[in-house]
């Protein structure tokens, strides 16, 4: 973002950008995810999910979209995500998350979810997580979502999440 | 003619990340994978930031420029790893086993080099330890330089072990993971055995001496016997592994480390008897007193004899050398 500003003092520039870049790795990995894991069986091309990466972040996470194929090359490689190519016509490449993939982001999720809501006062910001849709791990911060009142612990660190259930009226 | 450059421009781009991956992307079908989807990426853009809904000289530059530049690209995928003191944590096994052997390499040839310069020179205990000392040093010094700057860059340019092994064995390697065996046994059981038994008849031998000792060289006989003690303590060593077989490979990894204590202990006696060929017996029959007498060896064959010894070293060396080896070799055995 930095980077687009000109005529700045260079050695600010320089720093703001590293952090900005550091900032980002992480996150625009974990965007990609949830993109990725919103499309769900259908998949997504990456030409899609770069498109999808600018506009739900109204162009805030930038990243150089020829760098988007060795980050999901490297989710492959992991083992987060899987890719098919599509027999007719343009013969794109989609991608559809693993079932690993799917409880990793659940965790990773959840993760920056509680992270965000506990820093946020640092930046004089809100953030309201959606507690009527989904359940936080008290032990891990994995992300449980609470369609499946059938669950009673934590699918990543097997923690007995009754009480909170119990708490919020979900159970009897 | 618009179109052909849009087109020239594309391939160009392509061209130069093509040059700019790293090499371990050496699967020829991921490589033409990679670009390709790169350029239909390219296209849908272009076409998509062009007004009319087709790609324009324009569109295509802007989209070229938004990929971000080869060197990026190629900088991510040699994102891979995690760091681990400027050598990633993947590479960083590999690393401490290549210089481990070539550590043991060094210390091998700086040995034997040792050796050779006492036959040729004359033995002096000072100056062997000394250049013992110092060729070892310099030697460790120099590899380990160069192997860290090696693995160094490796790191960086993301290279794992696997991409250093053929298809073929990587394959060999999972299926052996998936059915949880060993790729191969590592030692055969059955030939530690006979070769351990046999070590250790003939060191009982030079032990007991159960052969007319009057005409030898008290001195030789001596030597003899330390001969036989090592010969077996070693065969006791290999019997004892084969009797383990194919099981505990930290036991293995143990006795090979003691067997190479022995075979390194052994080495200063060869040389003593290298220096001292008069000590070798040579039996002559004597028509007179119709008895066998000790003649000793012709000095016309001191040469040959000390070119033998030295074979006998190298021999020595190089064993030692595989036991190194054996270690770093049984060790993915153990997390098995």
């Amino acid at each position: 973002m930095i980077k687009r500003v000109k005529g700045l003092d260079p050695q600010f520039q320089d720093y703001a950008s590293k952090i900005e870049s550091e900032i980002n790795r992480g996150l625009s990995t974990l965007c990609i995810l949830s993109i990725i894991n919103q499309y769900g069986d259908d998949g997504v091309h990456g030409y899609q999910i770069s498109k999808d990466l600018l506009d739900r972040t109204n162009e805030m996470l930038v990243i150089e979209e020829g760098t988007l194929y060795p980050i999901l090359r490297k989710l492959q490689d992991e083992g987060i995500i899987k890719s098919e190519r599509e027999k007719e016509g343009r013969k794109r490449k989609y991608y559809f998350m693993t079932d690993y993939g799917i409880k990793l982001f659940n965790y990773l999720s959840g993760f920056y979810s509680k992270l965000s809501e506990a820093i946020a006062s640092l930046f004089d910001v809100n953030v309201h997580l959606k507690q009527d849709r989904y359940l936080y791990c008290p032990m891990c911060a994995n992300k449980i979502e609470l369609t499946n009142l059938e669950l009673r612990y934590c699918d990543v660190c097997g923690h007995n999440i009754e009480k909170e259930l119990h708490e919020r009226g979900l159970i009897k | 003619m618009s179109e052909k450059v849009m087109e020239n421009s594309v391939k160009e781009f392509i061209k130069d990340v093509k040059k700019a991956l790293p090499d371990w992307l050496k699967d020829k079908k991921e490589h033409k994978d990679i670009l390709a989807d790169l350029e239909e990426h390219i296209w849908t853009k272009a076409k998509e930031l062009s007004e009319t809904g087709q790609a324009t000289q324009e569109s295509v530059h802007k989209a070229i420029s938004h990929m971000g530049s080869p060197e990026s690209i190629a900088k991510e995928y040699k994102k891979r790893g995690t760091p681990k003191v400027y050598i990633t944590q993947e590479m960083w096994p590999l690393y401490i086993r290549v210089i481990s052997i070539v550590f043991a390499i060094v210390i091998a040839l700086t040995i034997l080099a040792q050796v050779v310069s006492a036959v040729f020179e004359g033995f002096n205990l000072g100056e062997f330890i000394a250049g013992l000392v110092e060729g070892i040093q310099l030697g460790l010094l120099f590899s380990f330089t160069i192997i860290t700057i090696i693995f160094v860059v490796l790191s960086m340019e993301g290279y794992f072990p696997e991409d250093f092994k053929s298809k073929k064995q990587l394959e060999k390697e999972k299926l052996a993971v998936e059915h949880g065996k060993p790729i191969k046994p590592f030692i055969k059981p059955v030939g530690e055995i006979i070769g351990g038994g046999i070590q250790i008849i003939i060191g009982v031998v030079f032990i007991i001496q159960p052969f007319p000792v009057t005409l030898l060289n008290p001195d030789f006989l001596l030597l003899l016997r330390i001969f036989g003690l090592f010969m077996l303590a070693e065969g006791t060593m290999d019997m004892t592994r084969g009797v383990i077989g194919n099981r505990q490979p930290g036991t293995h990894q143990v006795i090979h480390i003691i067997t190479l204590f022995i075979k390194a202990m052994i080495i200063p006696f060869i040389i003593i008897l290298m220096n001292h060929p008069e000590l070798i017996p040579w039996l002559q029959y004597d028509n007179v007193t119709d008895t066998f007498i000790n003649i000793g060896m012709s000095p016309e064959f001191y040469d040959a004899f000390r070119w033998g010894m030295i074979a006998i070293i190298v021999i020595v060396i190089l064993t030692g050398i595989e036991d190194i080896y054996k270690v770093f070799k049984i060790e993915k055995y153990r997390t098995k």
